[in-house]
């Protein structure tokens, strides 16, 4: 029995947990703080993009996810590191962002005689408003179009309604692209894991959950009795 | 070199042959452990207690794999080794069939991600014949095998609690954790549709067990628990075994063969080293085969001799015959009563803490499918990755707009995953392809598969039950269950990764391939212990009863050797 427990007290020193209780706060905090002055050793080096690309990939990573009062930004928190690293790794990802960047540039003198980076701010986010608005016609017109082409209509190939596919297409997808890698990567650095308050990824001893988390859920449901 | 011998060769390292392993060398028997992938190397393998940030792809795997679905099937951190496909081990899906194979490859196969859903059968089960005159009984009933559901709980550790509910008989059980916030909220509109909901049973161990310390809280079982506090075979079983000095581990070892004499009497096994591409032969007493259902099904029709012209123990055609998985289906919703909640770690012991066992066994004459389900839940504050605002960054566009509703919404979905049994039918079997080969010279796998109206209704009685559910406790329906898979109205076969059958066990060699101690009618000295035997699939995950018929067929093959019958 001593050596089972012998053991188990290894075991979890090995797992850096205390026998009382959760993972010491101070200590994970200064692993992630030693981890992040490891990193900022030097600027980043770019690997995957010109340095006009990966301006804009910044940019656009300070729009996408801004700093607000509660945390910082995506840039803050290395989205277009994130970018750059695997697309570095995968031509097709690369080409992805090289073809999409180009095309946001060409779009954005064209409608504001300006690349991304030049323009000012209120230009930018116009941009990418006409990109979300055509996002969002685009994905219903998507579904009409499956709708239709599950309808005898179509079988028919007669009474065809749907609209034709909009022309801000390669901006669309562009931006889902950028749009998408830059919420993942500040979800998942250790600003964005703040921001939304998420508390676990750590051993306890004990698994315990909180009665004002109950309170707060119960009184707001159609249930008003006691917990369980 | 002469052969080696062993008493026993077990193929396959997951439930079922980490049991036989654990059991027979605990009675001195010598054993052979064939498994088709590496040894299991935890410190490499399990990613437990790791932040995505703490890899430069932050989940999304190098060059942004899983953007491009070419990621590991349940994300980066998951401990899966294989997956829907197998380079250079192909299957083949017929023609108006789908089917999709999740194979393992590495010491402890499934289990080392599985769910861990540990849920004993109900008597009722054992013999669905009787009660509604579809499908086949056991051979064995309830009372058979209570017993080594007992032992297998006692042993790798089970949470959960005595309630008295015919359709989840009541096990041996660790304390198990309370219930999170969203799982009350549930519970409580669970009670008003008179739909019971309990603490959820996996095998997890909330007390010291064997060695294993408890339960350290930290939710992350599919990533594999460095301190085996969760039942993996590699960990619980393989691994104690080894130590006995009773067992020897053949890993990347690819069974192509059972050998047989002219009796009809196995011999040995012949299998394909893969890191020499050379053909090794072990003989032994006996043969237990658990490869997992299809694949042991596969290497008895691929072991064709002048005594079994068919595929060993084939006799009845069976073999192949009656593949069954689970009905899958799911359903999110929202939930406003949860916005603004002070947060808390919703980790846990992993999974959900609560589950409902299905409650209309009775009423089976006033419902339009003739078998039950269970249901799943989710929810809670999920530790980011990448893909887990997608939808949400969609629906609400960019900026600090689309900031504020992330913050806000996080934390309010929940899910429910019905699990549902399917009844056998004559559609839905695997045979060998006759002009496909793996990369090992191994004839593959064609699968046939079909669900039928028992199953689809079924799925919309599941439907219909999550959104009552989700709005009794003032929510609303957000969708079908992230799995894209169900977004026709019911899981893609092989999907909820429950395949079993394919050898039934039965009470005669026309009936069935195997009797009740999953020994061959055919050859007295083969034994497939892995959901390949079952005859029915019920409605509970079919790993605890793959441990509990295995415990109990080694039990049995043990006696026969002691005998001289085997």
């Amino acid at each position: 029995m001593f050596e089972i427990e012998r053991r188990e007290v290894i075991r979890a020193l090995a797992l850096g947990l205390t026998t009382i209780g959760t993972m010491d706060a101070d200590a994970a905090q200064h692993v992630h703080t030693a981890t992040g002055a490891e990193k900022s050793k030097g600027p980043y080096r770019v690997k995957a993009f010109q340095p006009h690309e990966y301006k804009t990939i910044q940019r656009l990573a300070e729009i996408i996810v801004p700093a607000d009062e509660v945390s910082g930004s995506a840039l803050d928190a290395g989205a277009p590191e994130f970018i750059d690293t695997l697309a570095a790794e995968n031509p097709q990802l690369a080409g992805i962002f090289h073809g999409g960047l180009a095309w946001l540039d060409a779009e954005m003198r064209q409608r504001y005689g300006t690349v991304f980076t030049g323009a000012d701010t209120k230009n930018q986010t116009a941009m990418l408003d006409i990109l979300v608005a055509a996002e969002r016609e685009e994905s219903a017109r998507r579904n009409e179009e499956l709708v239709y082409r599950r309808s005898n209509d179509y079988r028919q190939f007669s009474n065809y309604t749907v609209k034709r596919p909009s022309p801000l297409g390669p901006g669309i997808t562009f931006f889902d692209w950028v749009r998408k890698m830059t919420v993942d990567a500040f979800y998942t650095s250790p600003i964005g894991i703040k921001d939304i308050d998420f508390r676990g990824n750590k051993g306890m001893a004990r698994y315990v959950v909180p009665k004002e988390s109950i309170d707060w859920a119960l009184s707001r449901s159609p249930f008003k009795s006691a917990a369980l | 070199m002469a052969t080696p011998f062993y008493d026993v060769v077990v193929i396959g390292s997951g439930a079922g042959g980490g049991t036989a392993v654990h059991v027979l060398t605990a009675k001195g028997i010598q054993c052979a452990l064939i498994e088709a992938g590496p040894m299991l190397d935890i410190d490499k393998e399990y990613l437990e207690h790791k932040w995505p940030y703490d890899f430069d792809h932050r989940g999304a795997e190098p060059g942004g794999k899983s953007y491009f679905g070419q990621g590991k099937p349940f994300g980066f951190f998951s401990t899966t080794s294989g997956g829907w496909q197998l380079d250079g081990e192909p299957y083949t899906v017929a023609p108006g069939s789908q089917f999709h194979w999740f194979r393992s490859r590495i010491i402890g196969g499934r289990t080392n991600h599985y769910g861990r859903m540990s849920f004993r059968f109900s008597d009722y089960d054992f013999k669905p014949y009787t009660r509604d005159g579809l499908g086949a009984d056991w051979p064995i009933a309830y009372e058979d095998i209570a017993p080594y559901y007992d032992k297998a709980e006692d042993f790798i550790g089970v949470v959960g609690s005595k309630e008295g509910i015919r359709s989840a008989p009541d096990g041996k059980f660790h304390t198990p954790p309370p219930p999170k916030v969203h799982e009350q909220l549930i519970k409580k509109s669970c009670d008003k549709l008179g739909i019971p909901c309990i603490p959820n049973r996996r095998a997890v161990i909330t007390r010291p067990l064997n060695g294993r310390p408890p339960c350290h809280f930290c939710g992350q079982c599919g990533r594999g628990c460095k301190t085996a506090s969760n039942y993996a075979s590699s960990q619980v079983q393989v691994f104690p075994a080894m130590k006995t000095g009773k067992l020897k581990v053949f890993d990347m070892a690819m069974a192509r063969e059972i050998v047989t004499d002219k009796s009809g009497k196995c011999t040995g096994v012949i299998y394909i080293d893969k890191r020499t591409r050379k053909e090794v032969r072990i003989n032994c007493r006996a043969v237990i085969v658990a490869a997992s259902a299809c694949e042991s099904s596969r290497l008895l029709l691929n072991s064709k001799s002048s005594a079994f012209p068919n595929g060993l123990a084939n006799g009845s055609g069976l073999v192949g015959r009656y593949l069954m998985d689970t009905v899958g289906f799911g359903i999110s919703g929202s939930i406003p009563a949860l916005e603004g909640m002070p947060h808390y770690d919703t980790d846990g012991a992993g999974g959900a803490h609560l589950y409902m066992p299905w409650w209309l066994w009775d009423n089976h004459n006033k419902l339009d499918f003739p078998r039950g389900y269970h249901i799943e839940i989710g929810g809670g504050y999920g530790l980011p990755g990448p893909g887990t605002f997608h939808g949400a960054a969609r629906r609400y566009g960019y900026g600090a707009g689309m900031k504020k509703e992330i913050r806000k919404s996080y934390g309010t979905g929940v899910g429910f995953a019905g699990r549902g049994e399917m009844i056998p039918n004559e559609h839905s079997y695997c045979e060998i392809d006759p002009g496909v080969v793996d990369q090992w010279g191994i004839p593959v796998l064609r699968f046939h598969f079909k669900w039928t109206d028992y199953e689809w209704k079924q799925a919309r009685h599941m439907e219909k039950t999550f959104t009552d559910i989700i709005e009794g406790m003032g929510g609303r329906v957000t969708g079908l269950s992230a799995a894209q898979r169900e977004s026709d109205g019911i899981s893609i076969p092989g999907t909820i990764i429950h395949e079993v059958g394919t050898a039934r066990m039965g009470t005669n060699a026309k009936n069935s391939v195997l009797n009740g101690y999953c020994q061959a009618h055919e050859a007295r000295n083969l034994f497939v212990m892995d959901g390949a035997c079952f005859v029915s699939n019920p409605d509970k995950n079919p790993t605890l009863t793959i441990n509990a018929l295995a415990w109990r067929g080694c039990d049995y093959l043990a006696e026969e050797m002691r005998k001289g019958n085997v």
